[in-house]
Formats: C-alpha cells, sequence, structure tokens
C-alpha cells in the first residue's frame, strides 16, 4: 500500500462517514419527519416503561423531588412525569409547567430479599425487634406513600422503629433488598415485578392503600411543546396504557378527567 | 472558587445561622464527628506503621504492595461502594460468615469502614513519602549510638516525617468527611445513625434546600479550618530553610 499522507486518508475516512451518516438521517421517503427526541424528566418506577412505550427519547430516571428540585433550577426537561400529583401540582403553581394530567396508577407492596432472612409473611412482622427495614425518605413519592399506609394502619411508630436507612429513590430500596441487605422495603408493586427473580412480594391490604396517581406535564420552559405534548398524548394512548399495564400499573378509573 | 463564593451568598447568613440549630444539620454533625475521629484514628495507627514498613524495606512483591493500597485512591467512589456490598454485604464474601455482615450493617461502624477504605491510602501514601524522605545516616547514627528501633522510629524517623504526615493526614480527614458515594450504598443513610455531612446534603437537597445550602457551609468551613490547621502546623517545623521562618528568626544564634 503506497504511503499516503495521515491528514488525507482521514479526510477521506471523515467524508464517507459523514456521508452515509448524512444519508442516514434523511427523513424516511415514506412520509413526514419525525419529531425530535424530547427529554423526559420521569420517576424512578417507570424505568423500564417509559422506554417500551417511546425509546427515541432521552430519559432521566430518579426521585420525583429530585427531579423537581432540577426543574426549579433551570434543567433542560421537556416533560416531567411524577409518581405522584403532588409535585407537579406544586410545579404548575409556580409556573414552571403546565396544567398536569394523570396518566397511569400503582400500588404498594412489601418487597423482602428471595430467601427471607427475617421471616416476613405479613406487615405486622415488619414490627418485630431487629428487622432491618429500608423505606425511602419523605419528600420522595414513595416514601410519603409509605408513612401514609403506615399511619392508615396505625403501625407508623412500631415500623419506623426498625427503619435503617431511608433512601432517594425507590430503586436503590429495591436493590438494596435484591443484594439482601435489608430485610424488607416497601416499593411499588411495578418494581417488584422487574426484579421477580430476586425478591418475594408480600401483599399490603387493600383498604389501607394510598391512591397512588401519576400525573405527567410539559415543562412550559421546553423548546420543543409540540413533542413534548405528544409525548403526553401517546403516553395516554391506548397503546400507551396498555403497555404500562404490561408492566404492571394499574389503568386510570374510568371516565376520570385529566 | 465561585460555586464555594455561590454557597455563602445564596442564603443571607442570619438563615444560614437559624439552619445550623435543625435538628437535621446537628444529627449529621454528630454522626460525621464520630465516624471520622474512629476512622481516622485507625488510619493512623494502622497506616503509620504500614507506611513505614513499606518506606524502609524492600522486597519482593512491595511495589504491587504499594500499588493495591493506594488503589482506593483511583477508584471511583461508587465502585468502592459496591466492592464494601459484595465484601461485606449479607450475602457478600466476608460478610455471610461469622456474623460479619450484622457488624456493619447500617450502623456507623459500617460508615467508619467505608471512610477507612476510601482516605485511608491518601494518608499511607503520604507516609510512605514522608519515610522515604528521612535521612537514613540519621537513623543508622541513632542506631549506632545504642537506641533500639523502637525508640529510633519515635525518637528520629517520626519527628522527621512529621510534615509529610500531617499532610497526608489533612489529605485523608477532608476526603473522609466528604465520602459520600462508599457510604450511601454500603452504610445507607438514617438521620442520627449513618446520614453524614455529605448524605445530609443530597437528603435536604430535595427536601429542604436552604438546609442542604447550611450543610454546605459549614462542610465549605470545616475543610478551610483543615487546611487552615495543616498550614499553621507547618510552621511549627523547625526551618532547615535559608530563607527566614516566622520561628526561626528568634531561635537562632
Amino acid at each position: 500500500m503506497t504511503r499516503r499522507p495521515p491528514a488525507a486518508l482521514a479526510a477521506a475516512l471523515l467524508l464517507v462517514v459523514g456521508a452515509g451518516v448524512a444519508g442516514a438521517a434523511r427523513p424516511k421517503p415514506s412520509g413526514k419527519p419525525l419529531p425530535p427526541p424530547i427529554t423526559v424528566f420521569a420517576a424512578s418506577s417507570l424505568t423500564d416503561a417509559f422506554p417500551a412505550i417511546d425509546s427515541r427519547d432521552t430519559y432521566s430516571f430518579a426521585g420525583s423531588s429530585t427531579l423537581a428540585t432540577q426543574i426549579m433550577n433551570g434543567a433542560p426537561a421537556d416533560v416531567l412525569a411524577s409518581a405522584n400529583t403532588t409535585i407537579p401540582n406544586m410545579l404548575y403553581a409556580q409556573g414552571l409547567v403546565e396544567k398536569p394530567v394523570d396518566f397511569t396508577r400503582n400500588t404498594l407492596v412489601i418487597i423482602v430479599p428471595k430467601t427471607n432472612p427475617a421471616d416476613i409473611s405479613d406487615v405486622y412482622d415488619l414490627t418485630k425487634p431487629g428487622v432491618r427495614i429500608d423505606i425511602a425518605n419523605s419528600s420522595v413519592p414513595v416514601g410519603s406513600y409509605t408513612l401514609s399506609i403506615l399511619k392508615n394502619m396505625n403501625l407508623t411508630g412500631a415500623v419506623l422503629a426498625n427503619v435503617v436507612s431511608q433512601e432517594t429513590d425507590v430503586r436503590t430500596v429495591l436493590t438494596k433488598i435484591a443484594l439482601g441487605q435489608a430485610d424488607a422495603g416497601f416499593v411499588y408493586a411495578t418494581d417488584a415485578r422487574s426484579a421477580a427473580g430476586q425478591v418475594t412480594v408480600v401483599r399490603l391490604p387493600a383498604w389501607a392503600q394510598p391512591k397512588v396517581t401519576y400525573a405527567m406535564a410539559v415543562v412550559t420552559r421546553s423548546a420543543h411543546q409540540a413533542a413534548a405534548q405528544a409525548f403526553v398524548k401517546e403516553v395516554l394512548s391506548k397503546a400507551g396504557q396498555a403497555k404500562l399495564q404490561y408492566f404492571g400499573f394499574l389503568p386510570l378509573p374510568a371516565g376520570s378527567s385529566s | 472558587m465561585l460555586p464555594v463564593l455561590a454557597i455563602f451568598v445564596h442564603v443571607p447568613p442570619g438563615r444560614l445561622l437559624a439552619q445550623l440549630s435543625n435538628p437535621v444539620v446537628h444529627d449529621a454533625l454528630v454522626v460525621t464527628v464520630r465516624t471520622s475521629v474512629v476512622a481516622q484514628a485507625l488510619i493512623l495507627l494502622l497506616g503509620t506503621p504500614l507506611a513505614y514498613f513499606l518506606a524502609t524495606r524492600r522486597f519482593r512483591g512491595r511495589a504491587l504492595l504499594i500499588t493495591l493500597v493506594e488503589l482506593p485512591i483511583v477508584l471511583p467512589p461508587a465502585v468502592a461502594g459496591i466492592g464494601l456490598l459484595v465484601a461485606f454485604g449479607r450475602f457478600g464474601l466476608l460478610g455471610r460468615h461469622f456474623g460479619v455482615w450484622s457488624l456493619v450493617s447500617f450502623n456507623w461502624l459500617a460508615v467508619t469502614f467505608a471512610v477507612l477504605l476510601v482516605a485511608g491510602p491518601f494518608y499511607v501514601r503520604s507516609a510512605i513519602s514522608a519515610f522515604e524522605a528521612v535521612d537514613r545516616d540519621l537513623v543508622a547514627a541513632a542506631r549506632t549510638l545504642g537506641a533500639r528501633p523502637l525508640r529510633t522510629f519515635f525518637r528520629v524517623s517520626l519527628p522527621l516525617a512529621r510534615s509529610g504526615l500531617a499532610a497526608g493526614e489533612a489529605v485523608a480527614l477532608a476526603r473522609g468527611i466528604g465520602e459520600f458515594g462508599a457510604t450511601i450504598m454500603f452504610a445507607g443513610s438514617l438521620q442520627g445513625r449513618t446520614q453524614t455531612l455529605s448524605l445530609a446534603v443530597y437528603a435536604e437537597f430535595d427536601r429542604n434546600f436552604d438546609v442542604a445550602l447550611a450543610i454546605s457551609a459549614v462542610l465549605v468551613l470545616l475543610s478551610v479550618a483543615i487546611l487552615l490547621a495543616l498550614k499553621v502546623s507547618a510552621l511549627w517545623q523547625p526551618s532547615r530553610q535559608s530563607s527566614p521562618s516566622l520561628f526561626a528568626r528568634f531561635g537562632s544564634s
């Protein structure tokens, strides 16, 4: 092979690669160009479901309260999907997001490591001395739901006495239980499903369950308003709702207004 | 500098001081002080002989051992956290035997352990350099004058290596106080038990931003104090330089 000056070779390579990329980016001949990908800030429990609904967008999954703080400090999100209605309503009151819409529901469960080292069979077992419980802290939706359900069952003091750590998002609780670090944790039913092989679910009574409703809203500062609205529509559509239910989320009550 | 200054500008000092009486801040301070004192004491007690050994002995595998000791310095703290979990966690390599896990599960010992692992190497590395810089002739002279090895160590090597050890300890202290990733993964975060100042900033971040700012200010002041203490302690060294130091001016004949 003749010795070509490296600069020319690099330039040739760049041209070839560039042409390839440009060709790939051209809109498909079949019709209108796809909407630009947007940035979605979503609660951790939506980690599996949202990319299944729309895989092109950039997702940032964290505790809903953390995401809200980031948006309040100017983070470049287009949509916020929170695990409760309180946080989007608070941001709406501050003019940071548009009017929130409910888009799905969930339930709380207790999870224990597969080997169930502390022999937990129901929520009352959590009050046994020496049991190590992991929950999310109260500023995160799942943490405040946990406190609600404990209050409904009048177990707040007894269970909180056994709490060893308060995490900042629900998936950290899930991981710590899956690793066997704690004896029990409170997560959403959907999170338990995502780690089915590593954790066992201990059901909580339906009568004590708080209303766990997820709401989402378009960020007012977003530069992609149309695409963000389209995403919200997609999640609310039949296909989007079916995908959410596939992952274990519950449908909205019939006839509920957004 | 700007991020540091911005912390103090963002919240009026009165409100900052008021937040300091917040139980979250108070508990975090107690946890941090308790775990730091124990961890740093262990680092000094275990690290000094180790560093002296590595600095003065030559043996096969010495370079490898030094590299292993220094490894946590370059290791991302999150990796250290995961390492601690799989080693000392409930189903970890060591954790599953001899009740080791229940000793360190979600308590202040776990925090101390995490700090030991990530901050210790900073001290040891500095200490090795400090001991290596001690003039061998002085040590040899002490030995020929009849001093036993232990006496030589305390009366000759240690004082001569003093400033290097102090600098290393300052870094280890600062690193230990700032430790976050390994702590939150391994020890968890519970107010009053395992929530150090760094963990408290994170927890308060979306609960009460003002408190997070107040804790950050406390941490900045702590860091400045450590740095100042280090600078001042350097002045106490008898100066061997030709340029006069503050104290040499008065001492020399």
